[in-house]
């Protein structure tokens, strides 16, 4: 696997080893990847940002790894999904439920339609501590308001049992946090949690995460099609284009030497409040629906570098001076054969 | 919340005057003479009108109008113009025969109903779903006087379960429940199709939600998934159709009470209207609109009790 960092990390530095991932969707009487052999692992404490455009397979990934993907149309394959020394393509219903909120949690980019309409917050997130750590209403219901107050819920225990539309977005997707956090996850998948708030209070989202992130210690992948809000969280960066890892690096790298065109693209599409938002630059085009991918590279269409050989094939591999930087794009890997080092697929 | 419900009856009482006032009126234009009816084709012209008079059928409409609004507010709704009995006894008489087939019909409704479409709903397209569809297409069609007389054959007349008249004694409480069961049975399993159907359709738009996924992200167990999360969220649009349903059922029970020879509601509209019992119809027309603001209002309060953003104001 060349997205896998050095040779010196050990196994157990690792909280998660995702190898080979293929999600696909049942459309039209055939099955479309929407993720294609996605390989990467997370460190413990490490936060790993997963990052494309809207339609890329972000989603599906974090999804994939919960076991969540929509089993009536969709099919998960992967060679194996490691974490803590199991391997969750195989594990049975009752094995991912116990990971599911436990080993493993989950906050999802709208928080108007993500909690329950119905159950007052107390009890959504005390809900996952009755259920996995076996603590009576009464220990689950001081343990969660000990996680409301820790995610900065203004007089938590006056508003414990308030129900979600007594509550603004922001306040909600604090909520959701307390609910991913409650039974302490080693590893939290944030899926485009800012996404759906107001530009300040993406800022107080983001700081609540960097915040518990250092102070609880779990790893994280950080989902978002923004790059710009990467470089304050992340360890290292992921990009992710039409369902394939197309560049992962650590994220001084990746903003140092972004060598995919698509991360340029990316890179140069970043809203900057010293700039005018009117010549903010967008990628022509649009993201190939999973029924039309193309062959070979599947930016060629968008891309400005494109030529002929774009046509093949393109493998994820490490860039000759920075093993830990690995590319899909034959410009920057180089050579006239692309599979020099390790490859992914 | 009290003040709510308070609010509300105060705002129906000009519905209720508004469907009195139609009442009357449509009661003195319908064609056939009132008297004339209740004395039969042989009776002398002078008798005629001599009840004519006495049931104040010469005086003037307003004159009628006010006296009929002043009466029925002081709780003097007349008397049947067939039986001669007070109105309002009559009706007081048969009320609590449709309020417990009503209620019976409900819970039965409701506790086969709601299990069976979360159980469709679970196991979408597949045999027991096509099974429990077809089941409850086939409960929405049949006509209720042929499954009342079907039911009415096999559990009294060859099994002798039950009795034939279901007309018995209230105060006994088993014999209110024997009297009571085959005609709650019959229109029970009616509501339980129009449940089944609804309670399936909204549990599968509720399987469907975020906050479902956010559920199973917490590794919540398949049976609080679908009876705490999806359930209650399910039930608001049963909620709906129950009430609206209700308010048919109570004026449609009637071939379920003739069959099973059960007093009741509809049996007395259909008696008052065979004999133009204009004054028993026109309590009985009041009665039913107050019934459907009853349920109304029951059903805004359930909505109350299931959904927390609902609020009364
Ligand atoms: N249930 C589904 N059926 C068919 N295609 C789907 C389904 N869910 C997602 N997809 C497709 O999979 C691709 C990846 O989706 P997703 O992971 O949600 O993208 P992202 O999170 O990066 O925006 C998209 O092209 C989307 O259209
Ligand atoms: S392979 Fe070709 S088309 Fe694809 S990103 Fe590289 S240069 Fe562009
Ligand atoms: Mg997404």
């Amino acid at each position: 696997m060349a997205a896998a960092p050095s040779q010196s990390v050990t196994q157990s530095d690792v909280a998660l080893d995702v190898r080979g991932l293929t999600t696909s969707f049942y459309v039209g009487g055939h099955w479309y990847p929407a993720v294609r052999d996605v390989s990467f692992t997370l460190q413990k404490h490490e936060t790993l940002a997963l990052v494309g455009e809207s339609g890329c397979g972000k989603s599906m990934t974090a999804l994939s790894i919960l076991g969540l993907v929509p089993p009536d149309t969709g099919r998960v394959e992967a060679e194996a999904i490691l974490f803590e020394g199991r391997d969750l393509t195989r594990a049975s219903d009752r094995e991912m439920r116990e990971v599911r909120g436990d080993g493993i949690s989950m906050v999802f980019q709208e928080p108007m339609t993500s909690l329950n309409p119905v159950l007052t917050i107390g009890f959504q997130v005390s809900e996952a501590l009755r259920h996995h750590r076996g603590l009576s209403r009464r220990e689950a219901s001081a343990r969660a308001l000990d996680i409301l107050e820790q995610v900065k819920i203004p007089s938590a225990a006056s508003r414990f049992n308030d129900y979600p539309h007594q509550f603004s977005g922001g306040m909600r997707q604090r909520v959701m946090i307390a609910m991913a956090l409650a039974c302490q996850p080693k590893i939290l998948l944030a899926d485009e949690p800012t996404t759906a708030l107001d530009v300040t209070i993406q800022a107080q989202i983001l700081e609540l995460l960097r915040d518990l992130r250092r102070d609880t210690g779990m790893a994280m992948i950080f989902i978002t099609h923004n790059l710009g809000v990467v470089a304050e969280l992340a360890d290292r960066v992921a990009v992710m284009y039409a369902g394939q890892i197309v560049e992962i690096a650590e994220v001084e790298h990746l903003f140092a030497r972004p060598s995919h065109p698509y991360t340029e693209a990316l890179l140069r599409s970043i809203p900057r409040s010293d700039r005018d938002t009117a010549e903010l630059y967008t990628i022509p085009g649009q993201v190939p629906p999973i029924t039309r991918m193309p062959s070979g590279c599947r930016f060629a269409e968008r891309c400005t570098y494109r030529q002929d050989r774009c046509a093949g094939d393109q493998r994820l591999t490490s860039l000759r001076d920075a093993p830990t930087h690995a590319v899909r794009c034959w410009r920057r890997t180089g050579g006239d054969l692309p599979t020099v080092g390790a490859a992914d697929d | 919340m009290l003040a709510y419900v308070a609010r509300r009856l105060f705002f129906a009482l000009p519905t209720l005057l508004a469907v009195m006032t139609l009442v009357f009126v449509l009661v003195r234009i319908v064609p056939g003479d009132p008297a004339q009816t209740i004395l039969g084709d042989q009776a002398s012209q002078e008798a005629i009108m001599a009840l004519r008079e006495r049931l104040g059928l010469n005086r003037p409409l307003w004159e009628q109008y006010v006296d009929f609004l002043q009466s029925a507010i002081t709780g003097d709704w007349g008397a049947s113009m067939v039986t001669g009995q007070p109105v309002l006894g009559e009706i007081a008489n048969v009320l609590p025969y449709t309020i417990d087939l009503t209620v019976a019909s409900l819970i039965l409704g409701a506790v086969v109903g709601i299990p069976l479409g979360v159980w469709s709903a679970l196991h979408r397209n597949r045999l027991i779903d096509y099974v429990t569809r077809i089941g409850s297409l086939l409960g929405l069609s049949f006509p209720a006087f042929v499954s009342a007389i079907l039911l009415l054959l096999i559990f009294s007349i060859y099994l002798n379960w039950f009795p034939v008249i279901s007309a018995g004694d209230r105060s006994d409480p088993l014999e209110r429940l024997e009297n009571l069961a085959l005609p709650a049975i019959n229109l029970g399993l009616i509501m339980a199709a129009y449940i089944t159907r609804v309670t399936r359709s909204s549990m599968l738009n509720v399987l469907g939600e975020d906050y479902i996924r956010t559920a199973q992200a917490k590794g919540l167990p398949h049976r609080s998934i679908i009876w705490i999360h999806a359930l209650r969220n399910a039930l608001i649009p049963v909620v709906t159709v129950v009430g609206l349903y209700l308010g048919i059922l109570i004026g449609n029970s009637v071939l379920t009470e003739i069959v099973f020879n059960r007093p009741g509601l509809g049996k007395l509209i259909v008696g008052a209207l065979g004999q133009r019992d204009y004054t028993m119809l026109q309590g009985l027309m009041v009665i039913y609109t107050f019934i459907i603001i009853i349920v109304n209002l029951l059903t805004d309060l359930t909505y109350g009790l299931i959904d927390p953003r609902v609020k009364y104001s």
